[in-house]
């Protein structure tokens, strides 16, 4: 359950915050794929977390087994994930909204499966280290450039996933805000009535998948940067669905809320740390998850627009 | 279309029988009508659900869970007999069934909810069930008190345990029951109507109400069925059990068509079939994925399915 | 500039489980002309209508449209080349602004390309409020233009329908599939409508083929007059001809003879 919430035990040091940090960052990014699926273009994904372990493991075996440089091993990795979406999504785009998620998150299951089951490439659930080392290089060498104590080693990685999440945010943002996007949102109400217009749907559907997939194996980089260890628990389907809590917290279409969505569930369930009752480790982590469920069902009952979205947002027909 | 899938179908027996030899080949036949006439029960009510709500209901698998550790409860923790046991189950599982209906499909029906509300609910729900079941029964394994040690010898090689044996013929029997039901009773034909077209069954005065909550029981009471006979079968069990074959479900399901009840059930016998048959050609541990790579093929080359009718993709 | 009609269609046919939606249409349209498509409800005007547009495959003849045929085409290639139609029950956007309604059925636009969007803002910058001005030009015309800014689901069912008509010609058809245009518009905007269909068609040469039940505007603003019932066309010809016509009259008082079951 490392993915899920910090797992150091001192949770009172600054460290501690800073893996939170960390790992708000990377959901984020995450989310922020789904979002231009889900709240622009109204496709289903449920698969990202898919697309998150495509990344990290292209990079991790492009860097381990094939010997690339890292800096090449990024962009190529992304290029994996993007092949990736854009294979699945052919076929599976021109389904109903049902069956592509449902495709999707098999889609993730497969990855998965074969990152658990294919030894030789991706060292099964026995994992992969490795990859990290040009990174721990620029991180050390930040971390003296900024003077700080040893103990505040994840820093440097902090501050590169925020800036990613900036850059991407914006990056994003100017997207939805494009003639592209709007397009995309066209599609999301009525593809017809886009084709009728001379514009073909299906490709905006495809493009958006592809962005979509790039975003999310950017966060996978950084999954792997952080837990400096690969292993196929990383990428349960559940954090497709932690990321759809935070999706819909922080309201479907805006990338705002986004970030507003990753902060306010990571710390929810950080704040299980805080509970004084006799529980074992193993019932801290199922009550994660049954917030996590909570969350899913009270927002969508109650408040289904979440914070920042509107109303007329939710109307998302089948 | 179809002379073409038979032709395969021939073909893929001959690779099948010069891999693994009759005998491989009969052994995975029997291992596979096991684990097939268990997912055949628990994509029936899938099916029938989604057919007449238009909700994939992905807490489905975790129904199935419930089923399996609600029998624990009472067989193991309150030493009731292994058949009274299961008995509570069914009826624990049905009553959760119905009471989600009546708590929560139903008022946001009522509301006008949308397709990515419903979903995102259901997936939500499979969370609670499966870590609440979780938080209080811990991570391990369980077993049901069954026998998993003495087996059958039969037909000169072939080997069924004594236990997956009684699950085979329980199931068997369920399923015949299940096409019994469907066909020839009122109540049965009405689920099968509304899960063809509500609308349509609503206009010929059907209580789509009352229907649809027998449809909500019906899928609760097998797939708590099918939870008990796989905790049985497979003799260990623990939170994830319903989650790992719900992917398995939903490629019978599609197989079958979605929203039809026989195809369902024909489509988990073939998804049972076919994942131990493929253990001849390929190292067993890939068993589930080739339930994932079925989904993924059918839905691309026909996604309304092989034995339902012909629309609603 | 091109010659011969601008719409060949010929034995056009489609069936919906038992029915024949359409059966065996077929019939020409010249450039620069306004044609009405009539015939009683159910005779397959607007399932015709889906098949020239590729929203519906026919199961044999074929469509050629300016010379080209398009009938296994796809319907946004269809549209991109100038074949547009606009629908019986609107398909106006109603999560974007009437505005936006406008701007996504502007051709050629850099800003809609992916790959654009960011190797070239100056480009699609202009492409934009370019398409802004004719946008709003056209909104005006049909007295749209104070509710740009506001969500296409509230204006009126009439004023949705001038907006999707206004939206069509944002694509700038060659030739334009209306279907039942003036349905639900009030009559001094509807005739705001014909003078602007009238001023398109001189102006531009555009065509126009739409399907209408009111017979005022069909007599009196129509070149051609096609009457379609059960699917097939049994007239087509002048307005004052066909009106006259036997078997037109017979389709309408329903005094045929029974058709055997398909």
């Amino acid at each position: 359950m490392t993915t899920l919430a910090v797992s150091l035990s001192a949770f009172g040091r600054p460290e501690f915050w800073i893996g939170v940090g960390i790992l708000v960052a990377i959901y984020a990014i995450l989310t922020l794929g789904l979002q231009l699926n889900i709240g622009y273009t109204g496709i289903y994904n449920f698969g990202q977390v898919g697309f998150m372990a495509i990344g990290a493991y292209a990079m991790a075996i492009l860097v381990v087994e094939a010997g690339w440089s890292f800096w090449l091993a990024l962009p190529g990795a992304t290029l994996v994930a993007v092949a990736f979406a854009v294979l699945l999504g052919l076929p599976t785009l021109r389904l109903r909204t049902h069956y592509f998620a449902i495709a999707t998150i098999a889609f993730a299951e497969i990855v998965r499966y074969v990152a658990q089951n294919a030894d030789g490439l991706t060292g099964g659930s026995q994992g992969m280290l490795g990859f990290e080392i040009t990174w721990q290089t620029i991180a050390a060498s930040l971390q003296d450039q900024l003077g700080l104590a040893p103990q505040l080693s994840l820093v440097p990685l902090l501050i590169v996933a925020w800036v990613t999440l900036a850059v991407l945010f914006a990056v994003l943002l100017a997207l939805g805000r494009s003639p592209w996007g709007r397009m995309l949102r066209a599609v999301r109400e009525d593809e017809d009535a886009v084709r009728a217009l001379g514009k073909n749907a299906y490709a905006y559907k495809l493009q958006s998948f592809a962005v979509a997939g790039a975003v999310g194996a950017v966060s996978g980089y950084l999954l792997a940067l952080y837990l400096s260890f690969l292993s196929p628990e990383a990428f349960l389907a559940s954090v497709t669905f932690i990321s759809f809590a935070m999706l819909i917290v922080g309201g479907l279409g805006s990338f705002p809320g986004v970030v507003l969505g990753a902060v306010i569930v990571q710390v929810v369930l950080e704040g299980t740390r805080y509970l004084q009752l006799p529980l074992t480790d193993f019932q801290v982590a199922s009550l994660r998850y049954i917030l996590i469920g909570l969350i899913l069902i009270l927002v969508m009952a109650l408040r289904p627009q979440g914070i920042l979205g509107r109303r007329e947002e939710m109307v998302l027909g089948g | 279309m179809r002379y073409r899938a038979v032709a395969m179908g021939l073909a893929a027996a001959v690779a099948l029988v010069l891999v693994g030899g009759v005998g491989g080949v009969a052994q995975a036949t029997v291992n596979g009508l096991t684990s097939g006439a268990i997912f055949a029960l628990g994509a029936v009510g899938l099916s029938l659900v989604y057919g007449s709500l238009r909700l994939i209901n992905f807490a489905h698998g975790d129904f199935l869970t419930f089923g399996a550790y609600a029998a624990f409860l009472a067989n193991v923790t309150l030493g009731l007999p292994l058949v009274t046991a299961a008995l509570v189950a069914l009826a624990a599982t049905g009553l959760v069934s119905v009471g989600m209906e009546l708590g929560m499909w139903r008022p946001m029906r009522a509301r006008g909810a949308g397709a990515l509300q419903l979903i995102l609910m259901a997936i939500g729900l499979a969370f609670v069930v499966r870590y609440s079941i979780a938080f209080v029964a811990g991570p391990q394994p369980r077993r049901l008190e069954v026998d998993v040690t003495s087996s059958y010898g039969f037909l000169g090689g072939l080997r069924i345990g004594q236990t997956e044996l009684w699950v085979t013929l329980i199931a068997f029997a369920v399923l015949a029951g299940v096409v019994v039901l469907l066909r020839s009773s009122r109540l049965g034909k009405q689920m099968r109507a509304l899960s063809d077209d509500l609308d349509l069954a609503e206009t010929t005065g059907v209580d789509t109400g009352r229907v649809i909550l027998v449809i909500w029981a019906f899928a609760g009471v097998l797939a708590g069925l099918a939870g008990v006979l796989y905790a049985s079968a497979l003799g260990s069990f623990d939170p994830n059990v319903g989650f790992i074959i719900l992917l398995s479900l939903f490629a019978a399901v599609i197989l079958g068509g979605m929203g039809s009840a026989y195809g369902a059930l024909l489509g988990g016998l073939t998804i049972g079939l076919v994942q131990e048959w493929s253990t001849l050609l390929i190292d067993g541990r890939w068993k589930l994925v080739i339930g994932f790579a079925v989904l993924v093929v059918v839905l691309t080359l026909r996604p309304e399915g092989f034995f339902g009718s012909r629309r609603r993709v | 500039m091109a010659e011969g009609p601008i719409l060949t269609v010929e034995d056009v046919y489609v069936r919906f489980g038992g029915v024949h939606a359409v059966d065996g249409a077929g019939f020409q349209v010249q450039r620069g002309s306004v044609t009405a498509l009539i015939g009683p409800n159910g005779a397959g005007k607007t399932t015709l209508f889906k098949v020239l547009t590729g929203f519906q495959r026919s199961e044999r003849g074929h469509v050629i449209y300016d010379g080209a045929r398009v009938t296994r085409r796809g319907p946004h290639a269809i549209a991109a080349r100038g074949m547009v139609r606009t629908f019986q029950l609107t398909k106006t956007l109603a999560a974007l602004t009437v505005l936006e309604n406008m701007l996504i059925a502007a051709q050629r636009h850099p800003g809609e390309r992916l790959t654009t969007v960011f190797a070239r803002p100056r480009a699609w910058r202009r492409r934009e409020s370019e398409a802004c001005a004719q946008a709003l030009e056209l909104l005006d015309t049909f007295g749209l233009a104070d509710k740009a800014g506001d969500h296409a689901g509230t204006p009126s069912g009439g004023q949705r329908k001038l907006l999707e008509l206004a939206r069509a010609l944002m694509v700038e058809p060659r030739l334009l599939l209306l279907d039942e245009p003036m349905a639900g518009v009030n009559p001094s905007l509807g005739r705001r409508l014909l003078e602007h269909m009238e001023r398109l068609r001189v102006e531009q040469g555009v065509t126009f083929l739409f399907i209408e039940h009111d017979m005022e505007v069909v007599m009196n603003h129509s070149d051609r007059v096609i009457v379609m019932a059960d699917g097939r066309v049994i007239a087509d010809g002048e307005p004052q001809a066909v009106r006259a016509d036997r078997r037109v009259i017979d389709a309408y008082l329903g005094t045929r003879r029974e058709e055997p079951a398909a």
